[in-house]
C-alpha cells in the first residue's frame, strides 16, 4: 500500500482595522498572493472571521463591487470575486482570482461594510500621526492627499495612508487603524492604531490656513469621502447615524495648504 | 392633504439641517430652516394644513403666506420623487 503525502491547507491570519480575518485554502498560490500583499498585517494568533478560499478565474468586469447585507449575511461580488460571510458564525467563503488587484478589491469591499457596523468609517483621506494622535485629511482625487502625506513623511511624521484610512469607534472614542490601502506613495502600511486628534477638510491654496467648518459642511465631506458599496436604505441610515456621532465626538476643521513645504504641520 | 415620504430614504437632522440620503440614486438632499420643518411635519404624518400652521407659528408669518410656501415646497418634493400623496 502506498502512502501519498497530502498537502496541508495553506492559511493566513490578518489583523486589519481591528478585525481578525483568517483565510484557508487548498490553493497555496492564492494564500501566497495574500501574504505577499498583506504580509505586514499578518498575525499568527488572530481570531475572528474565517474564510474558506478557492482560487477562480474571472475578469474585473463589472469593476464596481456589489455588496448586499441581509439577515446577518454579507454578500460581495465583482467580476473576479464572489464572497459570502455569515456574521453570526463568523464564517465565510471566498472565490477569487489569485491576483493582488482582485484581493484588494475584495478586502476594501469587506472592510467598507464591516467598519460602519462597528461605528466606523473607511475614508478617502490622508492620515498622519503627530504627537501620538492621528489626523485625517478628507479629500477625493486631486484634493492633495498624497502631496500632503509626502510632505508630512519628509518632515519625519508617520503616514498612516495617503489614500484610504480606517476609523473605528471604541468605548465612545475614535481610533485610526493602520491601513494597507495606499495611493501614490505605494507603501504597505503597518499595523497599529492611534487616538483620533482631528479631521480636516482638505484644500490647496497659495498660503496655509485653518478655519472652523460647519456641521453641514463636515457631514457632506464625510459622506462624500466614505467608501460604501451598499445601496440599501438601512445602510444609508447607519452611515448617517455614524456620521452624526463622529461629528459630535471629533474635532473638525478646514485646512488649506501650500504644497511648497511642510509648514502647514505647525497649524495642526 | 396627507403625504408620505419614500420608504427607501434615510434621513436625519444633523447640525440643524435635515440630510436625506437616497442610497439607490446615490444622491443626498439637504433641507434647512422652513424646508426642514415642513419635511419633519410631513414625515411625522401631519397633513399639509397642520404643517403650514406650524410654519406660520415658527416664522411669525400669515396663515396665507405659510400655506403658499408649504404648497410650493411640497410640489418640489413631489417633483423630486422624495414624497408621494398618501392614499385616502
Amino acid at each position: 500500500m502506498a502512502v501519498r503525502p497530502v498537502a496541508a491547507p495553506a492559511s493566513l491570519g490578518l489583523a486589519i482595522g481591528g478585525f481578525g480575518l483568517r483565510f484557508k485554502s487548498d490553493s497555496a498560490g492564492i494564500i501566497s498572493v495574500l501574504r505577499g500583499r498583506y504580509g505586514r498585517f499578518a498575525s499568527r494568533t488572530v481570531r475572528g472571521m474565517k474564510f474558506s478560499v478557492r482560487a477562480a478565474s474571472g475578469s474585473e468586469s463589472p469593476f464596481k463591487p456589489a455588496v448586499i447585507f441581509k439577515d446577518d449575511r454579507l454578500e460581495l461580488r465583482r467580476g473576479d470575486f464572489s464572497a459570502a460571510l455569515d456574521l453570526r458564525s463568523g464564517t465565510g467563503e471566498l472565490s477569487a482570482a489569485p491576483y493582488e488587484q482582485c484581493l484588494d478589491a475584495f478586502l476594501r469591499s469587506l472592510l467598507s461594510s464591516l467598519l460602519p457596523r462597528a461605528g466606523g468609517f473607511m475614508l478617502h483621506s490622508a492620515g498622519i500621526v503627530k504627537k501620538g494622535k492621528a489626523y485625517l485629511f478628507l479629500g477625493k482625487s486631486g484634493a492633495g492627499k498624497s502631496t500632503l502625506a509626502k510632505l508630512a513623511a519628509g518632515a519625519g511624521l508617520e503616514v498612516i495612508s495617503d489614500e484610504i484610512n480606517l476609523l473605528r469607534r471604541e468605548g465612545g472614542r475614535y481610533r485610526a487603524y493602520g491601513s494597507p490601502f495606499w495611493g501614490e506613495m505605494r507603501c504597505e502600511g503597518r499595523p497599529g492604531n492611534w487616538p483620533l486628534g482631528g479631521i480636516y477638510l482638505l484644500g490647496k491654496a497659495p498660503r496655509n490656513s485653518t478655519a472652523a467648518c460647519g456641521g453641514g459642511e463636515a457631514l457632506r465631506s464625510l459622506l462624500r469621502c466614505q467608501l460604501n458599496f451598499e445601496k440599501g436604505p438601512d445602510t444609508a441610515g447607519l452611515l448617517l447615524g455614524n456620521a452624526a456621532r463622529l461629528l459630535a465626538g471629533a474635532r473638525f476643521g478646514r485646512l488649506k495648504f501650500s504644497k511648497s513645504d511642510a509648514s502647514f504641520l505647525d497649524l495642526i | 392633504m396627507k403625504f408620505k415620504t419614500r420608504k427607501d430614504l434615510a434621513w436625519r437632522r444633523i447640525a440643524g439641517e435635515i440630510f436625506i440620503v437616497d442610497a439607490a440614486g446615490s444622491r443626498m438632499h439637504e433641507l434647512n430652516g422652513a424646508a426642514a420643518l415642513v419635511w419633519e411635519g410631513l414625515a411625522a404624518g401631519r397633513d399639509e394644513a397642520a404643517v403650514a400652521a406650524a410654519l406660520a407659528a415658527e416664522y411669525d408669518i400669515t396663515a396665507g403666506a405659510a400655506a403658499a410656501d408649504a404648497a410650493v415646497f411640497i410640489e418640489e418634493l413631489l417633483a423630486a420623487g422624495l414624497l408621494a400623496k398618501a392614499e385616502k
